[in-house]
């Protein structure tokens, strides 16, 4: 397969980890080759601050888990640290016998634009500019690269990490 | 007509809990009415032009998230608002009197709202229907509108997630008795431009 | 910006517009005409089902483009479901397709015990299939009596909301509550099922045959319903499959796929059921589909009821879950676990899963990333009518102001899981 960097199984899943400036030629290996028809999912994570000690999941001491405190639940080691800042996952899936499923993963940092699959899927449109829109994510030759959920002038990603929730502080009518 | 000294909004024939806690003295919201300068004055012709109203106000359609399914419940034969003279939903907003804003309102949505809201016609009611149109519900976040009232004036909050159909609908009976009883639309009491 | 290098079309004679295959686009003949009218379906109408917004060009009554505006309900549900404990994302599920509810509870759950790897007592799995089918019955009742109104079939309404509100006296008399039960607790069930329940179901599963035939009698050979439904929003199989359709859209299209019986998730694999598959690939199809698949649900349902197995309803992972309430007067233990689990809530292992069910609107998908900690990383949920809405432009060739709604209506989307 073209372009492969790693084979991850985990939970009965397969993730096939591919170099992202040979994405598109991945793609379409895996429809035309391997059969994988139907692009179930486009989903873009964020993982900024993934290894870093304040963020949920570090209970305990200040310097991290420790092994010895109850409360770490037999779930003793870090988080793998990533790469990269954003992970790019689409979930296909091959309509035949056997429902065989796959993960394709890219990684990219910010602002590093990725190949649009629309040409191979065209259901890869609107959920390419989800991941546009809310992750902040380029994508080179689709053809309609505009926002879809937020409003068109939005500014900012908002499922970034470093975006806040947002929302407002509530109000407790004893504190008047 | 301002509430009188001594008199309380049962007095005028508004049915609440109150009636079941008679020693409860005036409350916020009586108080308020009183203090409204701009009195409505309640006569006999303009009494029954309230119950007149009262007996079929008709909702636009503005659904749009969960509640709205428990909005579409009340028309159907089990909770039959239909009793009320409100099972002729308009889909346009000229034509309605209230406006049931079932669901969760975002940013994105807000102007429109604002608009189908400003295309009523005087005098238009607004009842917030469930907890994400009264105050944002479980999403305090960065699309979600807290609450509707921050853009349209609101007479009655229906709380729940989503209100029963019969909760919704002691919201309407509760707007209809504050109609009865002569209390403004919400408008004009926030003052609210509308 | 770079252009992707020219592919060949997925084959020839595809009906999905270019270059964008979500936007029919006017003709170059028609660009200059002084006789198209570009009209706004605007978030706020009564038969766009919710806030869906359609900017549709039209040539008379022909619609000649046509370009669907989301957003307007985008409530960052995945944003907030990061900031809650594991347990409290749960609640924020069914409010996503808040048609079909439960089916969105099921595949978070889903997704979070099969982070977890823990085993699901087989009362719970054989109940929330239970539940899962009751609540496609559900969702096919409301998109039978909207899609039916919208039609101008307006009795229709009536009386599928009436058995609808018979299948949410059920869900009320499990879980409490007529919608958003959050009955469905990460390893099994939150509470054991009430005795009454079992004969009130069953009772159901009696009266629903008959009021299906009452539907169909009502719509099925109307010449109306056939003029305005056959031959309306024609998609082709393969189209159907680019566009990553599924469900009752792309049954209709003649492709014979279900994922409760090519990947059997809960114990489906166990019962007796049918999925209807139509060629035709138009709006009667798809009604069709919906039809039949009511029928097969209650055979679910009715097969559920009788071998519903007895036992515990929950697993008995402690760390997971909440220990019954007599242990904690004598236990430390649970003491000690019910006080984590509901202050600071059980951890994950890190991971990341992709879970999927058939949804009565297709293939609902819930993608989970753990950090290892007590709340999720990302929740990303798959939802058919996003994907369904892409698919508008495709159906809409060829077709009058009247079919645009009869094929939006066909496409059963639920705005709260479009945007989220």
């Amino acid at each position: 397969m073209p372009g492969l960097v790693e084979v991850l199984e985990a939970h009965g899943e397969t993730t096939l980890v591919v170099d992202t400036p040979r994405l598109l030629e991945a793609a379409g290996h895996l429809r035309d080759e391997l059969g994988f028809d139907f692009l179930s999912d486009i989903a873009a994570t964020d993982y900024l601050g993934w290894d870093s000690k304040d963020v949920s999941g570090y209970i305990g001491t200040p310097a991290g888990r420790d092994l010895n405190k109850p409360s770490t639940q037999g779930h003793q080691r870090l988080p793998r640290p990533k790469a990269r800042r954003f992970s790019l996952s689409y979930h296909l899936l091959g309509m035949r016998e056997g429902a065989p499923r796959v993960r394709l993963q890219a990684w990219v940092d910010d602002g590093e634009p990725v190949q649009s699959l629309v040409s191979v899927w065209p259901t890869a449109d609107w959920h390419e500019r989800e991941a546009w829109d809310l992750m902040g994510i380029r994508f080179d030759g689709h053809p309609n690269h505009r926002r879809i959920l937020m409003d068109d002038d939005w500014e900012g990603h908002p499922l970034r990490k470093d975006y806040p929730i947002g929302g407002e502080p509530v109000r407790f009518s004893g504190e008047e | 007509m301002a509430i009188e000294e001594g008199k309380r909004l049962r007095d005028y024939g508004l049915q609440t809990e109150r009636l079941l806690w008679p020693e409860k003295g005036p409350g916020v919201f009586e108080q308020e009415v009183a203090a409204i300068e701009q009195a409505v004055g309640l006569t006999t012709l303009a009494k029954a032009v309230a119950w007149a109203q009262t007996k079929s106000m008709w909702p636009d359609t503005f659904g749009l998230a969960c509640c709205a399914i428990e909005m579409m419940s009340i028309v159907s034969s089990r909770y039959d608002i239909a009793r009320f003279g409100m099972e002729a939903f308009r889909s346009s907003p000229r034509q309605a009197d209230l406006l049931i804003v079932s669901g969760r309102v975002v940013h994105k949505m807000a102007a429109p709202l604002r608009q189908v809201y400003d295309q009523m016609l005087e005098p238009k009611w607004v009842i917030a229907m469930g907890a994400c149109a009264s105050s944002g519900g479980m999403f305090n976040n960065y699309t979600t509108l807290q609450g509707v009232d921050k853009i349209v004036a609101v007479d009655v909050h229906v709380p729940g997630c989503p209100p029963r159909p019969e909760a919704l609908m002691e919201g309407i009976v509760r707007l209809h008795e504050k109609v009865v009883a002569g209390v403004p639309p919400a408008y004009e009491i926030r003052g609210v431009s509308s | 910006m770079a252009l992707a290098p020219e592919r060949p079309r997925i084959y020839e004679g595809s009906r999905i517009p270019s270059p964008i295959p979500s936007v029919l686009e006017l003709s170059n003949a028609l660009r200059s005409s002084q006789d198209v009218l570009t009209v706004n379906f605007g978030p706020n109408h009564p038969s766009t089902h919710g806030v869906l917004r359609l900017v549709v060009d039209l040539h008379g009554e022909e619609v000649v483009g046509l370009a669907a505006v989301v957003g307007y309900l985008h409530t960052g549900f995945e944003k907030n479901m990061e900031q809650k404990s594991w347990w409290k994302a749960i609640t924020y599920a069914p409010r996503i397709d808040y048609v079909s509810f439960q089916n969105n509870e099921l595949v978070f759950v889903l997704a979070v015990e099969k982070l977890l790897q823990i085993d699901v007592p087989p009362r719970a799995t054989w109940m929330r299939m239970l539940l899962a089918e009751l609540n496609r019955i559900h969702s096919h009742l409301v998109w039978l009596g909207t899609a039916a109104l919208e039609l101008g079939a307006i009795s229709m309404f009536w009386y599928c909301f009436r058995e609808r509100d018979r299948i949410l006296d059920l869900f009320e008399l499990v879980a409490g509550f007529r919608m958003h039960t959050r009955y469905f607790q990460v390893g099994g069930l939150a509470e054991d099922i009430p005795p009454g329940f079992f004969d009130e179901c069953a009772k159901f599963v009696e009266l629903m045959p008959h009021a299906i035939d009452d539907y169909e009698s009502l719509v099925d050979r109307n010449q109306i319903w056939l003029e305005r439904t056959q031959g309306i929003g024609l998609l082709s199989r393969a189209d159907a499959i680019a566009l990553g359709q599924s469900g009752p859209v792309l049954r209709g299209s003649g492709v014979d796929w279900d994922l409760r019986r090519a990947q059997p998730y809960l114990a489906y694999d166990q019962v007796d059921f049918r999925v209807p598959v139509y060629q035709e690939g138009d709006v009667y199809a798809r009604y069709r589909v919906r039809m039949e698949e009511m029928r097969e649900s209650v055979r679910i349902v009715d097969q559920a009821l009788r071998r519903l197995p007895g036992g515990a309803w929950i697993a008995d992972d402690r760390k997971v879950v909440l220990p019954p309430r007599e242990e904690l007067h004598t236990s430390m233990e649970s003491l000690i676990h019910h006080f984590k689990i509901v202050t600071e809530g059980f951890s994950v292992p890190e991971g990341e899963v992709y879970v999927t069910v058939e949804s009565p609107r297709g293939e609902l998908g819930c993608y989970v990333v753990s950090d290892g900690g007590p709340r999720p990383w990302r929740v990303k949920f798959r939802a058919p009518s996003f994907v369904a809405l892409e698919a508008t432009a495709t159906c809409m060739r060829q077709a009058l102001v009247a079919d645009l709604i009869a094929i939006v209506g066909s496409l059963d989307t639920v705005m709260g899981e479009v945007d989220r």
